[in-house]
């Protein structure tokens, strides 16, 4: 079916851990620090907080958004977990036991992203077309001034020293620790995501107009990369910030982004998916990448060595969410069917040379 | 592949009648479960836990063009939607009294997100019967409205006369040939009529007026005249404007073949250089374009006929504008075995108008893409819309197309079985020259 190449595609790639079903489209998840929670959001707003064992997990109903959920994210010691929705809230919750903690109210009804820093116990959410932070001792703490549309994302810097926002007309970086006067870069489209590469070198968006950029943080200057079939939604950094891999279509793209940059390179292409791409996820920490579609496919991919498919999988369901766990030795799913699935890659095999260990 | 879901636009001006309208179709038993999007705030009374506030939020893609334009707000909020698609079957924009439709539009052509899990079932506008006429000179929008509504309702009728709403329909009808028109009160309009149209019911569309969808010609009325050898005279009295071209031809016949015939040869000869004629300056059937003078009525230019036969009169401008008639030698007045009326290209050039083309005769694909590409990248932000059914050569089926500003959308429709094959396209737009349109048209027929 996919012009397999038998000696880099192991069947037994990925083992399913676990799985489980909230019955809703699974809008975010993500791991708390210790990588013994996961937190869970639907787009008919449930939250669930999930706790993880090696081979199960139970998920618990913590509370809920009205008219839907956005967002979830967790405090850097994971003792906090924060969510927003389209009721114009932002819920902070003990992370450990899921009681309610804080309510935020905002006048805006789409309060898309919540993002906590780092390292500190701030957090960064979008309510509307404004950027506030928030701490707990104090309150708000930053507000900024109104972007030229609802924030599409927003992305924290890897030391925390700035909050890269994602709107029509560009990005904007703000530091709301230090409250200098936000900066910003300006492109006439409408940014719908951001990723900060590891090294902070590059800040990559994926665009409406079917393209992604390149923004040099140190320069301000951009590089825009064009081809892609549809608006670029999926965007995944390697570990060691060298790479970028990109959707926005059914190939997956991976960008060179050592010595000068990407302009004016090739990117290497990976094709083995039928239909529109989904999500795309490095693994922290490791070799792999994961991609899914809308055909349900999960792949695996070792971009780094080779073009070829090394492992594969069918969900019940296409995947809204891929999350890596913090170490890179556990996989989760959230899937437009309310299923979760973890899977962690057979790891085996991930450091020899497949030619001479092939399991089929 | 589950089906895609419909959404149903409502525009019009505030006042017109759209939250009225909304009302009344959440609270009609459709047996629909209908989210709604509002970019109007505070004014919806329904209870109904899917209506989702959000501002306008205009996008344009980085050339600048208004056909790249989108609505970001849509998109977002669209796209949030479809995440819980078994919450609802049907969705209404409602959009706020001054927005352009365009952009709208566009969003159904050009995200794939929302193109693969939506159709645009309609674009239904609301036109306040009292007040749009003042806001016609004033307002782009309101034009806009019009112009890219499939239904149009003339809503306050109770409060206006019905030589104006007459008055008012023939107008709208003029800007947007292919958009049904209803007369309503309190916006009182049967579900059938705005919801559920299926989006693309082109034959219902193009099934406007004949005389609509004639190419436009250089000449408003034709006669035809089988005539004795002898000695004729073209009588007129004062009119409206001060000199008309007129030609006369033979012809083989009075069959409508050859009628067909002249025409062609006349709107060819009526391009062609005039000769300006005085009253009592006589006319020849010899195919040349002439220019009566009308200045001092009564006017008499006698025609010569050299041989018996049959013979086409073509004028410019309408004979009953001049009172005019062919009379004979015996001073009687001639009639025309056939006559027929053109319809005149008086328009104005930044009025908003339709423009049909239906024509027998297939289409070269290669030619026919070549002209629509160059067509929509020099024309595309005055057209608002189009829609045609083509008969392409060599496709079994009929082709079915519709497009926005310079976005174009197509697919092969059922087969054209016993149905004759025709070319039937309607273009909605401002600017819009009906000659360079039938010109680059035809060209791409065989």
């Amino acid at each position: 079916m996919f012009g397999l190449d038998p000696p880099y595609f192991r069947k037994n790639a990925l083992n399913e851990q676990w799985c489980l079903s909230v019955e809703e489209h699974i809008i975010d998840i993500a791991w708390s620090p210790d990588a013994e929670r996961l937190a869970a959001i639907t787009a008919e707003g449930r939250i669930f907080l999930i706790n993880v064992q090696s081979n199960t997990a139970t998920d618990k109903q913590i509370g809920y958004h009205a008219h839907g959920g956005n967002s979830v994210s967790w405090n850097s010691d994971g003792t906090r977990l924060a969510t927003s929705g389209q009721d114009g809230r932002i819920q902070i919750w003990d992370g450990l036991s899921g009681t309610l903690l804080y309510t935020l109210e905002t006048k805006d009804n789409w309060v898309g992203r919540v993002a906590y820093h780092p390292k500190q116990p701030v957090l960064a959410f979008s309510a509307g077309r404004t950027l506030k932070c928030w701490r707990e001792s104090e309150g708000i703490i930053y507000e900024s001034s109104d972007h030229a549309s609802t924030i599409a994302d927003i992305g924290w810097h890897p030391d925390g020293a700035v909050v890269a926002v994602a709107a029509y007309n560009g990005l904007t970086l703000h530091t709301p620790v230090r409250q200098s006067n936000p900066h910003k870069l300006h492109w006439k489209g409408s940014s719908l995501l951001l990723a900060w590469s590891p090294d902070a070198r590059y800040i990559a968006t994926g665009e409406q107009d079917s393209t992604v950029h390149f923004w040099y943080v140190d320069t301000g200057m951009d590089a825009q990369m064009w081809g892609f079939d549809t608006k670029v939604l999926e965007l995944s950094w390697h570990s060691s910030g060298r790479w970028l891999a990109t959707g926005g279509g059914i190939s997956i793209s991976i960008w060179d982004c050592s010595g000068n940059g990407p302009a004016g390179r090739t990117p290497q292409t990976l094709s083995c998916h039928f239909n529109r791409i989904t999500q795309l996820a490095y693994q922290p920490l490791g070799h792999y990448l994961v991609s899914t579609d809308v055909d349900r496919f999960l792949l695996l991919w070792e971009p780094e060595k080779h073009d070829k498919l090394v492992g594969a999988t069918s969900l019940s369901a296409p995947a809204s969410c891929v999350r890596w766990a913090p170490l890179g030795n556990n996989l989760v799913i959230g899937q437009f069917d309310g299923v979760i699935a973890s899977f962690t890659p057979n790891s085996i095999y991930s450091d020899q040379d497949p030619r001479t260990d092939v399991v089929i | 592949m589950t089906t895609k879901i419909p959404v149903t636009v409502l525009t019009g001006f505030l006042g017109s009648g759209k939250t009225t309208l909304l009302n009344r179709i959440l609270s009609e038993n459709h047996g629909k479960r209908i989210a709604v999007i509002e970019n109007e705030y505070g004014e919806i009374g329904v209870d109904n836990d899917l209506v989702i506030g959000a501002e306008e939020e205009i996008f344009e893609m980085n050339n600048g063009c208004i056909c790249c334009t989108v609505r970001g707000d849509l998109i977002r909020i669209l796209g949030n939607l479809m995440k819980r698609r078994d919450r609802f079957d049907y969705i209404i924009i409602e959009t706020t009294g001054m927005a352009d439709p365009g952009p709208v539009a566009q969003t159904f052509f050009t995200d794939d997100e929302i193109k693969n899990a939506l159709y645009l079932d309609g674009i239904v506008t609301l036109v306040d019967a009292k007040h749009v006429v003042e806001h016609f000179n004033d307002s782009d929008e309101v034009k806009q409205q019009i112009a890219f509504a499939d239904v149009i309702l003339l809503n306050k009728t109770d409060l206006v006369s019905s030589s104006a709403l007459d008055a008012l329909e023939a107008r709208i009808h003029t800007m947007n040939a292919v958009a049904r028109i209803f007369r309503t009160q309190d916006a009182n309009i049967a579900m059938n009529h705005i919801l559920d149209l299926g989006g693309f019911d082109l034959d219902r569309a193009l099934a406007v007026d004949p005389q609509f969808l004639e190419p436009e010609y250089p000449f408003e009325w034709s006669g035809c005249y089988p005539l004795e050898a002898g000695a004729y005279a073209l009588v007129l009295d004062s009119g409206p404007d001060p000199a008309m071209n007129i030609w006369i031809s033979a012809l083989s016949d009075t069959s409508a073949g050859s009628m067909h015939t002249a025409i062609n040869t006349a709107v060819l000869a009526f391009s062609s250089n005039k000769l300006i004629m005085q009253s009592g300056n006589t006319l020849y059937p010899d195919n040349l374009l002439y220019q009566l003078q009308l200045y001092a009525p009564p006017l008499l230019f006698p025609i010569e006929i050299k041989k018996s036969g049959v013979y086409a009169l073509f004028t410019e401008h309408h004979p009953d504008e001049f009172s005019a008639y062919l009379k004979n030698s015996d001073g009687n007045r001639l009639h025309p075995v056939t006559s027929h009326e053109y319809k005149p290209d008086h328009e104005h050039d930044d009025e908003v108008i339709s423009i049909g083309i239906t024509t027998p005769g297939e289409l070269d694909l290669d030619r026919f893409q070549v002209w629509l590409r160059e067509l929509l990248s020099t024309k595309g932000p005055d057209i608002f819309r189009m829609k045609g059914i083509l008969n392409f050569r060599e496709m079994p089926e009929r082709y079915i197309f519709q497009g926005v500003h310079m976005l174009f959308d197509g697919r092969p429709d059922r087969p054209w079985g016993n149905e004759p094959r025709k070319n039937t396209l309607i273009f909605i737009g401002r600017n819009l020259d009906r000659n360079e349109l039938n010109t680059g048209f035809s060209a791409c027929l065989d």
